[in-house]
């Protein structure tokens, strides 16, 4: 609890102010995710315990499961994570535009992620008749990949309130509304980023349904009009927040803090893939 | 508790002028709020050790009702039910709200002192881990103000074996308190288990090498690290199960091709890592309350610690042994047998070091070097009756039965408990500035000694006699009269000892007599500074310059002022003294949780019945929270400056944004 | 203090006079004796004698190391005790850190005694865990279920005639379970509802009744006798009263029960025609307290004699009312959970009765079965044995027995034999 921090030059892998030189934050989220590797690893091992001994005529997983979807998904995650990277990166520079651009990415990532993961237990449920309750297999699979879909959705809101976060004006600046104007930013992305996301499922579904593009547009135009506008309002609204007015007090000093989420981040993406592979691909071996 | 903490130190008029109201920092020091948003280690400390004492006298209580039940064979004092529940409580009671939070008081309050720290890495988590273990013991003890027939307080065993606790067999609301009092209760202890990680990697004085650690510090460390690793198994576990009971799954279900089986590996894979959680902040108590009444420094100190590793990490590789008889097989009984036996090398080897740390010294023979030779000594016959058990043969005839519950009981009373008494007369005087009465001290020690003894030595020969546990009622005609007559007569008197240590000690706590610093004669930093401990912990942080710090201070004074006075200059130069910031925020996160988890406890696997207020009830508390975590990420971790005067007592300060 | 020897030795007297009138108020003065019927050191077969071997080794293994650190440790601590108060503010011992070359020594001392332990652990865990190869065509082999809060028990190599017109199926018994003595007896461990245990300790330790696993233990009396068991896994509101008695019988004896128990129910006479037919006033049973023991002190005298007595149909049976019991059987529907093979009761959620009048105890080995016990069970279950089915039965179907018709059933069910 030393009170020097703010130096000329921040090394970004030293924190003076430690006995080892380990940033708190860092050492914490570390120690975090050690115990978060447990509560992956209990759930992982419920559910291949369960592969290995199945109740007699259960599901197979190899009807239900579509892997080019969650292939897809995978991928998506993926690409967030490297995104994640470059805004970690990106701050460290100092650079704030930038690493508002990565985490903006981000978080629209993530989102299609958890669309796909939305889409996948409705068409799993509705389509397969794989549920929560009918099943070994589906109560396994449900419970993992639902915890790890609300780590996705907790590491979203996290990003939101960290993107909102970075247009906090600096120290001795007269605004006295941007508390407010946080919390009205916060709710513009997600929102609007979520309608998005139901354009772009109105727009599949239409596609789907009309076979004509010329029809399916209108189809969709009439379908989602009050979502269209909807994204433009909430992205009119984006843009006005984020318009700049004055230094910030987000800088090279938070570098830290979006580390410690990049750690977070890059975390949950490891295991998706760890799940991907024992959960959906071991199958196909 | 803190008499110098009369002022508040800051009006909002000296706060940063663009924050908004919702976002002025607390600066009460005293009173309720006070307390509410305190998120000083040592005032968390005292709060964890208030309630932990608070759930200590209850699950006695219900300790004593059990063995009044007992006192003589086909006894009517209790209904099958009410034993089931009471003896369900008294384990959940005193292993998660008694000795938890008593060894989490004592990681609180003393290990930033021994270390040489101000405040734990991260204090406002600290808060939010106290306030959260307040909630989960609210929700596992609310039952017993309920109706018993619909909800009633948890009974289906500490450990709660599937499938009895499902919805089929105990459709009561009691599993569920049960379920969600004991999750959130993992999540206090995990988020309290991150910080005191950090802090003793992070916050450590200079000098403060870690092979220069005190050993509780390093129990503390590797006690955090066994509830980070093993916490999750029981949550998850605990989630399956939720979700058995409340959305129809069948993680448990037999019907739906679950395996009850999965829940003993998945409990017990948390639940032996546990057992050490319980003992090892225990033996760091002791191996410092040994060498200071030794008046010589501990013996082997390498090996001590690295014993301890030694059983925090082989604590992951025995948990089958609690299932020697659920048919494991030859070959895999017969690894967890040997794994068993292993860990009582290590273990061995600490009751060996603190001989070692007698032998030769100058024994000062006071109340808390009583209690800590009582747990030698009784640790030593709960080790034995391990060892017993390791044999899985002859576990086969003594698991569950009253064999094993003389065992544990060894080790958590004769163990635990009586370090954690010990610790309180140790530190007592370092906390409150007042010193426990010699005579009521060696008194409570003697009474509770022999009530211990003869409580539970003749529960060996109950069990080997056949008795099994957690029976309600026994037939006169099996032998177990006489012993159990006994060992309810030595519980009257256990409980007697106890209530004098108690009363003794509250009476202390107002009235007793003031003593100045350092009355021990201590070796570690914690006894350096003045008690009870300034708000600031330490005038100027201490450089450490040997493994046991204050003593070496106490014998190179001339070298340690000249040294003093060049890094108290240093640190004025630089502001003067951090403070952080009071915060009602984790208190907030706390209701948040506390209010969510009551609602979500109420989902049944029939869903209509008054869903909207359920769901209601969920999101409210889901609202509660995510407001505290909001405001608490934007009030940022902000602190001011203390400047001290020559008493070392505040004289200016002032707002101070930390980067 | 020349006061102070005498008063000691007055004080001395008094303690001793307590604690010899403690120790005789119960009936059991040597406790530490621990022969009593679930004894695990008073042995009675191969199984349990080689886990009470081990039991040995570890207790003289760590007896004595407790006693040689005890004694260090003693004379250590009253050794190097600070004697007086200026002791105590002496100049401090010198302050040595420790001696590798100890320490070492004593952890080999340690592992050395863990290995004296662990080779006959690692043998016994082998030769407890199955019936030994050489022995296992001869095992006896028998499937015992846990219920809540009683055991069935299926002899599956045995046929008992189910009705008059020769159908058949394995015999089932309840809560006693009958074994041929010095032979080697193999039982597999089912459960219908949550995990018990079963646990005999004369004969051997106990292994668990788990859902969704096959568990099996073995176990073999020396002697023809009589064995307490009782479930040692919590399982539910009456676990503590969930017991089962164990009775092993020479070879030709055993043939001789297996005969009786496979034949239908013993049938005493003609059902009478109308069991609404007055029945003579009956005095309603006394009161007992809850919890209240159902064993007398004569039924521990010789149990396997008890036991054999009652195998013999009663002295002198009243036909009239056993047939009225038999007609009250099926109208009060306890004939839709228990089974009577051949007297129309098929009933298989409560303990099989077909030959119950021929068991020592009731209610899961919780009471002696006699009239009066028996009485206490049909009159109120609950209070018993708390929250059992029967109990539930009653409730929820509006169940009432009178005093007349508890008589009738009980003179029913005692001629069962």
């Amino acid at each position: 609890m030393s009170s020097h921090a703010a130096t000329a030059t921040i090394d970004h892998h030293h924190d003076p102010t430690t006995a080892t030189g380990i940033p708190n934050k860092k050492l914490l989220m570390w120690a975090f995710l050690a115990s978060d590797c447990m509560f992956f690893g209990t759930l992982i091992s419920t559910h291949l315990i369960y592969r290995l001994h199945p109740p007699a005529g259960g599901l197979d997983p190899k009807v239900i499961f579509s892997p080019e979807l969650t292939s897809f998904s995978t991928f998506i995650l993926l690409m967030s994570s490297l995104m994640m990277a470059l805004a970690v990166t990106a701050i460290q520079k100092g650079n704030v535009k930038s690493c508002r651009w990565s985490l903006l990415t981000t978080i629209f990532f993530g989102l299609i992620f958890l669309g796909c993961q939305v889409y996948e237990f409705n068409h799993f449920v509705h389509e397969k008749h794989m549920t929560i309750s009918n099943s070994l297999l589906g109560t396994t699979f449900y419970t993992l990949t639902g915890t790890h879909g609300c780590h996705v959705a907790i590491g979203v809101l996290w990003l939101t309130l960290m993107y909102v976060r970075s247009f906090k004006p600096a120290a001795g600046s007269t605004q006295r509304t941007w508390f407010s104007h946080q919390l009205l930013h916060a709710v513009a992305l997600l929102g609007g980023l979520l309608l998005v996301l139901k354009v772009t499922l109105g727009l599949v579904h239409a596609l789907q349904i009309e076979p004509a593009f010329g029809a399916a547009l209108g189809h969709f135009l009439k379908a989602e009009f009050l979502a269209l506008a909807g994204v433009l309002v909430a992205l009119g609204a984006c843009v006005w927040f984020s318009r700049p007015r004055g230094p910030v007090d987000f800088n090279v000093t938070h570098a830290i803090d979006v580390e410690s989420m990049g750690l977070y981040w890059h975390f949950v993406d490891i295991v998706w893939i760890v799940i991907f592979t024992v959960v959906y691909l071991l199958e196909y071996l | 508790m803190d008499a110098s903490a009369k002022t508040a130190y800051l009006t909002k008029e000296e706060l940063a002028p663009a924050k908004p109201k919702l976002l002025s920092h607390p600066s009460a020091k005293t009173g309720l709020m006070g307390w509410l948003t305190t998120v000083d280690h040592k005032k968390i400390g005292f709060l964890y050790g208030f309630f932990a004492l608070i759930f200590f006298l209850v699950g006695g209580f219900e300790a004593l009702l059990i063995r009044t039940q007992l006192m003589v064979p086909n006894n009517d004092v209790l209904t099958a039910q009410q034993y089931n529940t009471l003896f369900t409580m008294h384990g959940t009671t005193m292993i998660f709200l008694a000795v938890m939070p008593l060894s989490s008081a004592f990681f609180n309050f003393i290990m930033p002192l021994q270390i040489g720290a101000r405040d734990v890495a991260f204090p406002r988590l600290n808060a939010f881990s106290l306030w959260t273990f307040v909630a989960g013991a609210i929700i596992l003890n609310i039952g017993w103000f309920l109706p018993t027939a619909t909800h009633g307080a948890p009974d289906g065993g500490w450990f709660g074996y599937a499938p009895l606790t499902s919805k089929q067999f105990i459709p009561k609301h009691s599993i569920d308190y049960w379920v969600m009092g004991i999750q959130l209760l993992g999540v206090a202890s995990i988020a309290a288990s991150l910080n005191f990680i950090v802090t003793i990697i992070n916050l450590r004085a200079p000098g403060m090498t870690m092979m220069r650690l005190p050993v509780f510090v390093w129990m503390t460390l590797i006690t955090s690290f066994l509830i980070i690793l093993s916490f999750p198994a029981i949550t998850i576990a605990l989630v399956e199960l939720m979700m058995d009971r409340n959305f129809q799954t069948s993680f448990f279900e037999v019907s739906g091709g679950g395996m009850p089986i999965l829940w003993q590996h998945l409990f017990w894979v948390f639940g032996h890592p546990e057992v050490y959680i319980l003992i090892l902040p225990a033996m760091g108590i002791i191996s410092e309350i040994l060498p200071t009444f030794a008046r010589k420094p501990l013996f082997g100190y390498p090996i001590v610690v690295f014993s301890g590793a030694c059983i925090g990490f082989l604590g992951f590789a025995v948990w089958s042994h609690h299932m020697f008889t659920t048919g494991l097989g030859t070959v895999a009984t017969a690894a967890f047998s040997l794994a068993t036996m292993a860990i009582a090398v290590p273990t061995g080897v600490k009751i060996f070091n603190w001989i070692g740390t007698l032998w030769g010294g100058h024994i000062v023979m006071r109340t808390p070097m009583l209690f800590a030779l009582g747990f030698v000594w009784m640790f030593m016959m709960g080790g034995m009756s391990g060892i017993m058990h390791a044999a899985a043969p002859a576990d086969s005839q003594q698991q569950d039965s009253y064999f094993v519950i003389a065992h544990f009981h060894y080790v958590l009373i004769g163990g635990s408990i009586f370090a954690l008494l010990a610790g309180l007369h140790y530190w007592f005087p370092l906390m409150f500035g007042r010193k426990v009465s010699e005579f009521w001290g060696k008194l409570s020690f003697w009474v509770i000694f022999v009530g211990f003894n003869v409580t539970f030595f003749p529960m060996h020969f109950l069990g080997l006699n056949g008795m099994p546990r957690r029976t309600f009622t026994y037939d006169p005609n099996l032998g177990w009269n006489t012993a159990n007559f006994i060992a309810t007569m030595g519980s009257y008197v256990l409980g007697v000892g106890m209530f004098i240590y108690f009363a003794v000690l509250t009476y202390t706590f107002f009235k007793g007599e003031r003593v100045k610093k350092d009355y021990w004669d201590g070796r570690t930093l914690e006894w350096s500074i003045d008690n009870p401990p300034p708000e600031y912990n330490f005038r100027v942080i201490p450089t450490v310059h040997a493994r046991d710090g204050w003593w070496y201070e106490k014998h190179h004074r001339a070298e340690i002022e000249k040294e003093k006075s060049a890094h108290a200059q240093a640190e004025e130069e630089h502001g003067g003294i951090h403070m952080p910031f009071g915060s009602i925020w984790p208190f907030v996160t706390s209701v948040g949780l506390l209010v969510g988890a009551v609602g979500i406890t109420y989902f049944d696997s029939d869903w209509s019945p008054g869903i909207h207020a359920k769901l209601g009830v969920s999101l409210v508390g889901g609202g509660i929270m995510f407001i505290g975590i909001y405001f608490w990420s934007l009030e940022g971790n902000e602190g001011y400056h203390l400047h001290l005067d020559q008493d070392g007592r505040p004289i200016a300060d002032e707002p101070h944004a930390k980067h | 203090m020349p006061n102070f020897f005498p008063n000691l030795a007055r004080g001395g007297r008094a303690l001793a006079a307590l604690a010899g009138l403690l120790l005789l108020s119960g009936c059991d003065v040597n406790f530490w004796r621990m022969d009593g019927h679930q004894s695990t050191i008073v042995v009675a077969g191969p199984v349990a004698r080689e886990q009470l071997h081990v039991f040995y080794v570890t207790v003289w293994v760590t007896l004595f190391i407790f006693v040689v650190v005890g004694a260090v440790l003693a004379y250590a601590t009253f050794k190097f005790r600070a004697r007086n108060e200026v002791d105590e503010h002496a100049e401090p011992p010198p302050q040595g850190h420790g001696n590798p070359f100890i320490e070492l020594g004593l952890i080999g001392a340690s592992v050395l005694a863990l290995v004296i332990i662990a080779v006959p652990t690692l043998s016994a865990i082998w030769s407890t865990h199955d019936v030994p190869e050489a022995e296992r065509k001869n095992a006896y082999e028998i499937t015992a279920t846990g219920y809540q809060w009683w055991f069935r028990f299926e002899y599956p190599a045995e046929l008992a005639a189910l009705d008059a017109a020769g159908a058949k199926a394995p015999l089932v018994t309840g809560n006693e379970l009958v074994i041929p003595a010095g032979r080697p007896v193999r039982i597999h461990l089912r459960t219908v509802d949550v995990i018990h245990s079963f646990w005999v300790p004369k004969l051997a330790g106990k292994v668990d009744m788990i859902p969704n696993r096959a568990n099996f233990l073995w176990l073999q009396a020396d002697q023809p006798g009589y064995f307490w068991g009782q479930c040692a896994e919590y399982c539910g509101d009456s676990h503590a009263v969930m017991r089962f008695r164990v009775i092993a019988l020479a070879e030709k004896e055993f043939s001789a029960w297996l005969e009786q128990q496979e034949s239908t129910a013993r049938t005493v006479t003609a059902p009478v025609a109308d069991a609404a037919a007055p029945r003579p006033q009956v005095a309603a049973l006394r009161s007992f307290r809850q919890n209240e023991s159902g064993v007398s002190a004569k039924f521990d005298l010789d149990p396997l004699a008890g036991w054999q007595a009652k195998q013999l149909p009663e002295a002198n049976e009243n036909a009239a009312l056993i047939g009225q019991g038999r007609q009250l059987f099926a109208a009060k529907t306890c004939s839709a959970c228990h089974t009577v093979r051949g007297h129309g009761a098929m009933g298989v959620q409560g303990p099989d009765l077909t030959h119950v009048g021929a068991r020592s105890t009731i209610a899961a080995g919780l009471i002696e079965n006699n009239a009066e016990q028996l009485r206490r069970w049909i009159r109120d279950p609950e209070s018993v044995k708390p929250g059992n089915k029967m109990a539930k039965a009653y409730r929820e179907n509006k169940i009432s027995v009178s005093d007349e018709e508890q008589v009738a059933i009980v003179a029913y069910l005692e001629s069962l034999k």
